[in-house]
């Protein structure tokens, strides 16, 4: 108990961080989103409008006020209007979320799916050769850029082949290819990390005792080296959600898709300071989670760590 | 009150027919897929599958000039009047006939009465003059903008329910033409009380207008589904169609990337598409695909030369960069036939045209010269110096603008063969508003602005508007405020040669080549036209699906 609150206060200290520090980097930058989308030349307007604009929307104030308010706003969960669109945040937000996380961890899903397949192949399989090719793949997934991956999947099954359609798809055709193009290049470390350390698990005195008293090759994978091999992996895969955000980005983006990733995409485009905010909160929270959640699992894959965590 | 006599509505309304049948005929890119003729009668029903490049952000129609916004708002509200894209005359819709007075500082629409909002209430005059107050005035309160087409406005007032006056504090002859724009969509007076905000992404099914199409779903920043409005039945009386529209439907659905767009469309999963790039051209129209290259009739894809930049301020300087730009081999390398090459500021297809060609010809021995009269030699790296400065410029690299890097990269081959350097930047969106208004960070502005009407000049240059060129030239402004003040129409055209006269002759604009807006349909996709500035007009459109 003491442990989770303990954890709990880390996670609001690093949330509150993740806050001032992009608000302090927005404000930096040159220009705003006030600046973009209505001093540009596009709408001819005076510059005595403008300032009007720019009072309205409390933008005349100095920055250290604007932090106070945009903070006393979060804490009120009213997160404010994206300038570039007009709308609320929240209301982005909560349209983009559910797509995101239908994406995302289908993405994820699929990437340790294929990531154990792989691991797990490229130990069993039959030809010494084909365990070479599957140890090679993990290598060639980690170097395919995500956005050329997307272009050519929707190429090949839905302009060639025409298996799924990319525009008018219902919900679940829509999710295939997006959730290939997430998964393939994510799995690939997942899959690198697994095998070498099922390798090295291999190697291990005991498994030498457990092979000796007879166990077949896939008793040990499966019984013994599996749990063991499981740990780095399962490291890395807090790690690769960061990796999720960014793959959702270009996926989105090429797929046509709404979601955090695209909203993330526009609104930086725009200097979107509202909608940015509230989407780096949204991502740390979620790295903060997944990051709680990994640590909770290491003392069930191994007993010894929750000792240690006990005596600490 | 001295009042000009009004226009002879019938008149110009037959003829715009007779233009427009004239031009149809020749129709190689008119703004309209005519097949139909080909294809049989119009069949009604079916839903269109349109993709956009990039996600509206609001339907408030004074910022309508974005194309995802103005391509929705062109379809959910009908104006006061209609503009042919043709012969630019401009024809009764909402109102009947209309009466300026001498000086263009008061006008009179008579309102049809049969027209209602999508809630079903009146389209009366009270609600246009709802419309124009906020138009015309703006609204601070609510945030809402006053819209650049409509200048020296003063205030309306309600003669009866199907009469309004507009009155303008100086006179305003670009007014007429406003009123057909996009950018004077007629909206529910209801609609008018929100704030600027609830017009943005998520609020569209809110927004009542009064066109054939009404927007029903909206999935934030991907798609919007429109329904046609059954009781519609006021759509201009030149249209051959009246009535409902065709199409039962049309989905827009927002597609970034340009091999999505364009692959979508040819393997039928698409009917129609905005945005098909000069490269892609040939793909689509060898597939048996339609290319719908419709011109925005205004000031060119062109490069203003800030001439507040010390750098540019030798007129000599000027005049070697405009006769060192070869626009022909920028159309010829990287654009297509759709993409004429410049002959002056304004595209040939404007109003107020004049030829400015000759004076604007490439000759880059002339360029080498006029550089070394002004004292500028060419130095180390072949880049001209004078007092130790080299002549190194900058330009940004214009998002909105068509394949402007390659563009613009290709201009800075060409200025270098003359001994200037032409570095091409590209920002981020913060960096570049900020820059483009400091004429010592962009002392070229890549740029264009379409708009039907003499006043196109006026957005672009005076430094009141746009201000693209940062100007402090008194001259110029001046003869801009006669193109926007004329109210004799030959009188104004005269007024806007004149600008393009001054423009050319002070060499403070290199321009490039006549921007379209290009577009890709299927070939079962009939009648699918435009408005006067190549905003996609559904209303004509029909499917003959088999």
């Amino acid at each position: 108990m003491a442990y989770l609150a303990r954890r709990t206060a880390q996670a609001l200290i690093v949330l509150a961080i993740a806050f001032t520090a992009t608000f302090v980097l927005l404000q930096a930058l040159p220009g705003d989103a006030i600046l973009i989308k209505f001093e540009s030349p596009e709408l001819g307007l005076s510059p005595e409008q403008i300032a009007d604009i720019r009072a309205s929307y409390g933008a005349d104030v100095p920055p250290l006020q604007q932090f106070l308010h945009t903070v006393a706003g979060f804490l009120q969960g009213d997160f404010g209007y994206s300038v570039q669109y007009g709308t609320p945040v929240h209301e982005l937000i909560g349209s983009a979320l559910p797509d995101t996380l239908a994406l995302a961890g289908l993405g994820f899903l699929t990437a340790v799916l294929l990531a154990v397949a792989l691991a797990f192949l490229s130990t069993l399989a039959p030809f010494g050769w084909l365990r070479r090719g599957l140890r090679a793949l993990p290598g060639v997934f980690v170097s395919v850029p995500v956005f050329w991956l997307g272009i050519v999947l929707i190429q090949v099954f839905s302009f060639q082949l025409r298996l799924v359609p990319v525009i008018g798809a219902d919900p679940a055709q829509a999710l295939i290819l997006p959730v290939l193009t997430l998964a393939i290049p994510i799995s690939a470390p997942l899959a690198q990390i697994l095998a070498r350390s099922i390798d090295e698990v291999q190697l291990s005195p005991f498994v030498a005792v457990v092979r000796a008293k007879g166990a077949g090759p896939a008793r040990v994978l499966w019984g013994d080296v599996a749990r063991n091999a499981l740990l780095p992996a399962v490291t890395i895969a807090g790690v690769l959600v960061g990796e999720l955000i960014g793959g959702a980005v270009v996926t989105e983006t090429v797929f046509g898709r709404a979601g955090i990733g695209r909203l993330t995409e526009q609104a930086v485009a725009n200097q979107d300071v509202p909608v940015l905010q509230a989407i780096v909160i949204l991502a740390a929270l979620v790295f903060v989670l997944v990051n709680l959640v990994v640590d909770l699992v290491y003392p069930i894959l191994d007993p010894r760590l929750k000792r240690k965590a006990v005596a600490a | 009150m001295p009042t000009q006599r009004p226009r002879r509505i019938a008149a110009a309304g037959l003829a715009a027919l007779a233009t427009t049948a004239l031009l149809a005929s020749c129709a190689a890119q008119a703004g309209s897929a005519d097949a139909a003729a080909a294809a049989g009668e119009p069949v009604t029903g079916g839903t269109l599958t349109y993709l956009e490049h990039q996600p509206h952000t609001t339907l408030y129609p004074p910022q309508a000039g974005f194309y995802p916004n103005g391509g929705i708002v062109n379809n959910i509200t009908s104006r006061l009047t209609w503009q042919d894209p043709e012969s630019l005359e401009i024809e009764p819709w909402v109102a009947e006939e209309w009466t300026v007075n001498a000086d263009a500082t008061e006008y009179t629409f008579e309102l049809r009465d049969d027209v209602t909002f999508s809630d079903g209430t009146p389209l009366d005059a009270a609600a246009v003059a709802k419309n124009f107050d906020t138009y015309g005035l703006g609204n601070t309160e609510l945030g809402l903008t006053i819209s650049e087409a409509i200048n020296n406005y003063a205030s309306s007032e309600v003669v009866d329910a199907d009469t309004v006056t507009f009155r303008f504090s100086a006179p305003a002859p670009g007014f007429l033409q406003a009123t057909s724009t996009i950018n004077s969509g007629l909206l529910s007076p209801a609609t008018l009380d929100r704030r600027l905000e609830d017009f943005g992404a998520g609020s569209s099914t809110e927004i009542v207008g009064s066109g054939p199409f009404v927007v029903t779903e909206e999935e934030i920043g991907t798609s919007l589904h429109l329904e046609a409005r059954e009781d519609y039945d006021w759509a201009p009386p030149s249209f051959e169609h009246q009535g409902r529209a065709y199409l039962d439907a049309i989905d827009v659905v927002v597609t970034p990337e340009d091999s999505v767009r364009i692959g979508s469309l040819l393997a039928g999963q698409a009917d129609a598409i905005r945005y098909v790039q000069a490269f892609d051209e040939a793909q689509v129209s060898g597939a048996g695909f339609e290319i719908v290259a419709a011109p925005t009739r205004g000031v060119n894809n062109s490069l203003g030369l800030r001439f507040t930049n010390p750098l540019l301020s030798d007129i000599r300087v000027r005049q070697a960069l405009v006769h060192g730009v070869d626009a022909q081999e920028v159309v010829d390398t990287i654009f297509t036939e759709n993409y004429p090459v410049a002959t002056s500021e304004l595209a040939s297809t404007a109003k107020g045209y004049t030829d400015e060609s000759d004076a604007l010809a490439y000759d880059p021995s002339l360029s080498e010269e006029l550089l070394e009269e002004a004292g500028w030699t060419v130095g180390a790296g072949g880049i001209r110096e004078k007092d130790g400065e080299r002549l190194s410029l900058t330009v940004y690299e214009a998002k909105p603008q068509p394949l402007s890097k390659q563009t613009l990269e290709l201009v800075s081959q060409q200025l270098a063969k003359i001994g200037v350097e032409l570095e091409v930047k590209a920002a981020d969106a913060g960096s570049y508003a900020t820059d483009i208004l400091d004429p010592l960070a962009t002392p070229l502005y890549h740029s264009m602005v379409g708009r039907a009407d003499n006043d196109v000049i006026k957005s672009q240059y005076h430094t009141r508007n746009r201000n693209t060129l940062l100007s402090n030239d008194a001259e110029l402004d001046r003869l801009l405020e006669v193109v926007a003040s004329e109210p004799d129409p030959a009188k104004r055209d005269e007024a806007s040669a004149a600008v393009q006269d001054y423009l050319t002759e002070r060499a403070y604009v290199i321009p490039l080549f006549e921007e379209p807006q290009v577009y890709g349909a299927a070939p079962y996709v009939h009648g699918f036209t435009t408005e006067a500035v190549a905003r996609p007009q559904f209303y004509d459109t029909w499917l003959d699906k088999q």
